[in-house]
């Protein structure tokens, strides 16, 4: 058969033009074009993307891995995958980890959001670690070591990081600096920042408000300040020293002096003693390269790392294992240690007890110094052994008139909260048949009002020593308080002690006794009382019962006409708010608007115990709590000197006796 | 007769009141202590009578040869009932030596106004050490 040609010129039919007019062209095959770019754009995704690779380029684990698909179809890939939902990343293994860069990486992520102490890594492999001020902090020892902790306070050594401590330093001229923290602070409460006594910087002060001292720079008395040492090291507790006395020294390296084995932390036998340098204090002696902020930076550039330190030891010591504790090729170091006297009154806690050092070191040197002390047995302790310490001294931790005591309050509210709502409601103690309102705070404001008139917004917690002294007194001999200003706002410190056997604690109510009840405190209970929302409750569960029962039907029965789409996102449990009928049912079993405090019980409440438990320096269950001064008052022109406790959780009374807390 | 005796000495050498000093605070600190060890037991007021005597008897019982008391002050009488009662509980057993002394006790002076320094004062206080030994082998008796 002939092909018969199309073009004209070669022998055709048709005469084809010279151009092409690009527009015509396009605009004749518009549809088709229109078709083209749509399916270009929203192409049918029946194929996978590595799909489309002929077959001798596909690789086996192409979804999975899209490093083996070529580079311009991974975005692609991306796309299909994310709609799909991406397969979940495998956790790098356990040697990938930790090689150290990576390791140090992590560790850097995870400083972003709080501080981390210098010995952070040392205690959280040892610790439960919470957050607390912006800081990552150690709480407890793993090892439930309380009565261990205890000892190690009163015989040994306890050893705590409180680094989280911001320093502040003031420097100017004297007249200035003490004008100003004459503003904010009081001088009834203790000596003031600028008193004479602390002004050579031997001493150590304690201002409310602010804490800090004036320390001199002076010339070094190296010589003299060994020999001072060596005098005073040969004493068997710090309490021995003049209290609060500030001691600056330059020391070797810790890593030089360190036992091979852990050793205990004991007293030493001694047989001389001067009493000499403990009645006068050298003014050379607080001295210390320390305060001058220059040195810090030199001495943490020339720290030497542990690496650089073992390297060093192995090269230079001729005996293996063994150290020379002089080398000069380690920097020496400047630290400052400052005295804690303790229990000073030997009526109201253990002499000495509570006594130890704050020794303040240069940073970067925090975990060498940390390693020593544990290898010379110092037992390591959190934040709730800094609580268990100030209770057993019978001093008050976080104050409720400060912000960090209501931030504690408030947390420490939630959590209990939380926990109470976790029981089932047959284990939850039914707080109000026993007549507490609110068992997980303390409502200090509602309770100054209900002892005056007026509504009390600020209250304070007296700290005037001079006052805290006369009442003392006046509660001794059961005489009527002397006066206080501003007394409705006015909270008292007061250390309980039971009269008898018994188990005091947190937030327990603090009531005034009624003539009769001290003949018969053995039977004395707060009687039952009403809880009007039982009903309420009982029924509203029912309610919320069958709306669950009613919806599950109605679910059902679409399930089965096959109508019901699933939510994928609601199926998902969120720790979100809690629901309507939670939130209502929560209320009606704990109301949150506390209306009275006084009169709720069949006794009075003059005020709450913030702290209490067994104290093992008392050897019996004690407790720190604050009293409304007018309450006290009424108690004493009743003339009693003992109070009423009640747990919140029981319905018994105890007997106990109240002297004021020591705020220092 | 002894009754008496005491009832006069309170008449006529009663001590005047000891005001406190309104410029200073006294504030007590830890006395200095002699050697320790196992068996030596300071002498408190603050711990319970019974369990101090406990634990004498058990060092006793348990084959110490010596147990040394010490008390300070207030609690030397404490400390004579104690070895008093021990000397009873383990009677021909045991004997006593007592030994008396003064220790010097050092105060702190407290300022209570900010023109004042602390201060120190040195006190003298009367301690005794009892000496509980063993004369009978154990399990004699």
């Amino acid at each position: 058969m002939e092909v018969k040609e199309f073009d004209a010129t070669l022998g055709g039919t048709e005469h084809l033009p010279s151009s092409v007019n690009c527009l015509k062209f396009a605009a004749a095959r518009s549809v088709e074009i229109a078709a083209m770019t749509e399916s270009i754009l929203t192409p049918k995704k029946t194929k996978l993307v590595f799909q489309s690779l002929p077959v001798h380029m596909r690789r086996r684990v192409m979804s999975h891995n899209s490093k083996r698909l070529p580079r311009k179809l991974r975005q692609a890939h991306f796309e299909q995958l994310k709609k799909s939902g991406l397969p979940k990343q495998k956790r790098p293994s356990r040697k990938y980890r930790r090689r150290p860069a990576n390791l140090l990486d992590e560790y850097n992520r995870r400083q972003k959001r709080v501080v981390w102490l210098e010995t952070h890594i040392w205690h959280a492999k040892r610790f439960h670690m919470t957050e607390r001020w912006g800081h990552r902090l150690a709480y407890a020892p793993c090892d439930k070591a309380f009565r261990a902790c205890y000892r190690a306070s009163s015989a040994h050594c306890l050893l705590q990081d409180i680094s989280y401590y911001t320093p502040i330093q003031v420097s100017g001229p004297l007249e200035l600096i003490k004008e100003m923290f004459t503003k904010v602070t009081n001088s009834s409460c203790g000596l003031g920042l600028c008193a004479k006594a602390y002004i050579e910087g031997t001493r150590q002060g304690m201002v409310h408000l602010y804490g800090k001292n004036t320390f001199p720079y002076g010339p070094q008395h190296l010589n003299e300040k060994e020999e001072y040492w060596e005098k005073i090291s040969l004493l068997n507790s710090p309490s021995q020293l003049p209290p609060n006395i500030v001691v600056g020294l330059v020391v070797k390296d810790p890593r030089l002096s360190r036992p091979t084995r852990r050793t205990k932390a004991k007293l030493e036998n001694y047989s001389e003693r001067h009493s000499e340098p403990l009645i006068r204090i050298p003014s050379f002696l607080s001295n210390s390269p320390l305060w001058d902020t220059k040195i810090h930076n030199t001495i943490k550039k020339e720290k030497i790392t542990n690496h650089q330190f073992i390297q060093l030891v192995s090269k230079t010591q001729l005996v293996p294992g063994e150290i020379y504790e002089d080398d000069p090729a380690l920097q020496s170091i400047p630290v400052v240690l400052i005295q804690r006297p303790g229990s000073q009154c030997s009526g109201y806690k253990k002499l000495g007890y509570g006594s130890g050092w704050d020794i303040i070191i240069p940073s970067g040197y925090a975990l060498p110094f940390w390693l020593t002390f544990i290898m010379f047995g110092a037992r390591s302790g959190g934040l709730r052994e800094i609580k268990n310490l100030s209770f057993e001294m019978g001093q008050y931790y976080l104050p409720p008139d400060s912000n960090a005591g209501k931030d504690n309050e408030n947390r420490i509210q939630s959590d209990l909260r939380e926990r109470y709502f976790k029981l089932p409601p047959s284990k939850r103690v039914n707080y109000t048949k026993i007549a507490i309102n609110s068992p997980f705070i303390c409502p200090w404001d509602m309770l100054l009002s209900d002892w005056t008139d007026q509504r009390v917004k600020d209250f304070f917690v007296l700290r005037d020593w001079r006052l805290l002294e006369a009442i003392q007194d006046s509660i001794k001999h059961m005489k009527s308080l002397p006066n206080v200003e501003e007394r409705q706002s006015c909270l008292i410190p007061v250390h309980l002690k039971l009269a008898s056997k018994g188990n005091l604690k947190n937030h327990a109510v603090i009531c005034m006794p009624e003539p009769g009840d001290f003949a018969a405190i053995k039977t004395l209970f707060e009687p039952l009382h009403e809880d009007p929302n039982e009903k309420t409750r009982k029924k509203k569960r029912s309610e919320h019962k069958q709306l669950v029962k009613k919806l599950k039907r109605k679910r059902m029965k679409l399930k089965k006409k096959n109508l019901l789409v699933r939510n994928p996102k609601s199926n998902k449990k969120s720790p979100q708010e809690p629901s309507e009928y939670v939130k209502t049912m929560r209320e009606l079993w704990l109301p949150s608007d506390v209306a009275i405090v006084r009169n709720l019980p069949s006794r009075q409440v003059m005020g709450f115990i913030s702290q209490g438990g067994f104290s093992f320096t008392e050897a019996q269950s004690c407790g720190i709590g604050y009293i409304a001064y007018n309450a006290l008052n009424m108690l004493l022109c009743n003339h009693f000197n003992q109070v009423l406790v009640r747990n919140t959780s029981s319905r018994k009374y105890q007997l106990a006796n109240i002297t004021i807390a020591n705020s220092k | 007769m002894a009754d008496e005796n005491t009832q006069k000495k309170e008449d006529s050498k009663k001590r005047p009141k000891r005001y406190p000093n309104k410029n200073y605070a006294v504030k007590k600190r830890l006395p200095a202590r002699p050697l320790d060890g196992a068996n030596v037991i300071f002498i408190t007021k603050k711990t319970n009578f019974k369990a101090q005597l406990d634990k004498c008897c058990e060092l006793l019982t348990r084959g110490e040869k010596e147990i040394i008391l010490h008390g300070l002050g207030a609690a030397i009488q404490r400390c004579c009932n104690l070895a008093l009662q021990l000397e009873i509980l383990f009677s021909g057993t045991c004997q006593i030596e007592v030994n008396t002394g003064t220790v010097d006790l050092i105060d702190d002076l407290e300022p209570l106004t900010e023109d004042l320094d602390f201060d120190a004062q040195v006190r003298c206080s009367s301690s005794i050490h009892i000496r509980i030994f063993r004369t009978a082998m154990l399990g004699a008796n």
